[in-house]
């Protein structure tokens, strides 16, 4: 079977690709290098494809095809999720099992995953298969077979599956129940289904197809990757892509985000988890970036940087004597509009008090009742945590593709990092004041609670 | 399963497919089962993985159509009757339906196998 054209033709690409990086070396950089350089895209049009890449010094590549096709953007509820499914399935040209056994053979390791805004198909491989895997994905984009039989025995389990596990967690829940309230419809949209109606009325191999049609076409995705010269990928990618569909009948559109207030309680038998939560920041990409509420998510915190230790962070003083509940704040960023979100989970009890701990902390912090020490440590941790994101592979793919998809624009971790850096203990106070305040007027304030007996 | 059969062979050489369509013909009108409108995919055995799994896959309107012409045949069969003329199985109605899912899931089982006895061969080091 291997001797068939398709790895005859593999052989002959790396043969090609191979002359390629006898002329430009790939490791030019060794690692002691100084990293910031790489960490900048590159970015440019193959084919009418958007690509970016940064050639970060190292054996492997991250690819990533990212399009405009998240919850937010589904046609009908669900779809998102089965399409998801659906990628690295039997095409035109070979089947599902050939993909799966020719990307081990090639040691690499392919995933799919979709976000509020972004679906993703991504593949870890060694710096010299780019070929195979761009050509991978254009056959994924292009020719994909949505068999009905696909979708009942293997694509509809796996959607039953996600839909137990979301209800199951009660964290997910809360958080998807936080976005909803916020949004009400795009970001409001679940994650996963929270019911078995989309996969019983409204997903289907048809359904999914038409969906695909759409989310796959040349002006809805951006190619990302990491560790790879950018003229090889713009090369390759103009090769394989050219035949991408241009543009569907029916582009995907979401109406822009507005902020709604709300509160809701979920009657859960498996865990307590409260949700507050607050506009917040879109992405660096997006209209309305303010790295001070990333400043304030970390001045927040909850969760510890040290083991045996709860932290020094406000949240996690504040909820210090409930031993059970764990505190983590996160700033959810979106392409037009963001959610600042404090999680609180444990026993129902201790939930219940940390919660009171917490809310008198938020309005102490709205107040501008905070200290200048901890607004300098804020500062420092989220710019820490950025550029260490930065460092991960997966990192920014996502949001880079996003950002060129939706604004054309590439989301750049060192400028967002100088951002950081640039935060004044006035924005914060500023930003503190206007967005977390539980007092004013616009309903800012959110209280989503699941299975908590006696909420603040 | 589907049946072993040398049609493919005959098919492709003209001058033999002249020769026994009407043989063919004759003896699929003579074997009955047309008469009590069912379809030669009709009689494949059901009693194998392959042939369940394939059923499965049928649509739900060829599946609908397939148990109510066995129901159909069944009444006939045990009546001793034949359906008039006008109900009964014409040569253009006898299409497979059920061989082509049956051939596809044996061509994955077969690729599966070989797959899993497959035979790395490193290209020769281009450098």
């Amino acid at each position: 079977m291997l001797s068939s054209s398709t790895f005859g033709r593999r052989a002959a690409l790396r043969a090609a690709n191979c002359r390629q990086c006898l002329s430009q070396p790939a490791n030019r950089r060794g690692l002691a290098a100084p990293a910031s350089g790489s960490f900048q895209y590159e970015s440019s049009e193959a084919a009418g494809v958007k690509i970016a890449s940064r050639d970060f010094a190292g054996p492997t590549t991250t690819l990533a095809l990212v399009a405009k096709a998240g919850t937010r953007f589904q046609t009908y509820p669900g779809v998102t999720e089965g399409l998801e499914k659906y990628a690295f399935r039997t095409t035109e040209r070979r089947s599902a099992l050939r993909i799966v056994r020719e990307a081990e053979l090639l040691g690499a390791e392919l995933s799919s995953y979709h976000t509020r805004e972004n679906l993703i198909l991504g593949a870890k491989f060694l710096r010299q298969d780019l070929p195979y895997f761009l050509e991978l994905f254009a056959e994924i984009v292009g020719s994909t077979k949505y068999e009905p039989h696909v979708y009942d025995e293997e694509i509809k389990p796996l959607i039953q599956m996600a839909h137990k596990r979301h209800i199951d967690n009660t964290t997910e829940l809360a958080i998807n129940s936080a976005h909803s309230l916020a949004f009400h419809r795009g970001l409001g949209v679940p994650l996963r289904p929270s019911s078995a109606t989309p996969y019983t009325k409204y997903v289907d191999a048809n359904s999914i197809a038409e969906f695909a049609s759409a989310a796959y076409s040349k002006s809805n995705f951006a190619l990302v990757a990491n560790g790879t010269n950018h003229g090889n990928m713009a090369k390759w990618a103009g090769q394989f892509f050219s035949s991408a569909k241009n543009s569907s009948a029916k582009a995907l559109e979401s109406p822009p985000s507005k902020y709604q207030g709300g509160e809701e309680r979920i009657a859960h038998n498996s865990g307590n988890t409260m949700v507050l939560a607050f506009p917040g920041s879109s992405s660096f990409t997006g209209g309305s970036y303010k790295p001070e509420i990333q400043v304030l998510a970390s001045l927040l915190g909850g969760q510890s940087s040290v083991k045996w230790s709860s932290g020094f962070s406000l949240l996690a003083n504040a909820a210090a004597p409930f031993p059970s509940v764990k505190v983590a704040t996160k700033s959810a960023i979106y392409s037009d509009a963001g959610l600042l979100y404090v999680t609180l989970e444990g026993s129902a009890k201790d939930v219940a008090g940390a919660a009171q701990e917490t809310v008198k902390t938020i309005k102490a912090i709205a107040g501008g009742d905070i200290k200048k020490d901890d607004i300098s440590k804020a500062i420092a941790q989220a710019k820490f945590k950025e550029l260490e994101y930065g460092q991960q592979l997966w990192a920014g793919l996502e949001l880079t593709g996003s950002g060129l998809v939706q604004s054309g624009k590439v989301y750049q971790i060192d400028e967002t990092a100088k951002k950081l850096e640039a935060v004044t203990e006035e924005q914060v106070k500023k930003v503190s004041s206007v967005h977390i305040s539980p007092m004013s007027k616009n309903d800012a304030n959110r209280v989503m609670n699941v299975g908590c007996s006696d909420p603040p | 399963m589907s049946a072993p059969h040398f049609a493919n062979f005959v098919v492709k050489r003209p001058w033999l497919r002249a020769w026994m369509q009407p043989l063919a013909n004759w003896y699929a009108n003579a074997s009955g089962y047309r008469q009590i409108g069912l379809r030669a995919d009709d009689l494949i055995p059901e009693e194998s993985d392959i042939v369940q799994q394939a059923l499965k896959r049928l649509p739900p309107k060829e599946a609908y159509d397939r148990v109510f012409r066995m129901r159909r045949a069944f009444q006939c069969s045990l009546s001793h009757q034949l359906l008039p003329k006008a109900e009964q199985t014409t040569a253009e109605q006898d299409v497979p339906y059920l061989s082509p899912i049956i051939e596809a899931i044996e061509a994955e089982q077969k690729e599966r196998a070989d797959m899993d006895a497959i035979v790395v061969a490193r290209p020769k080091a281009q450098h």
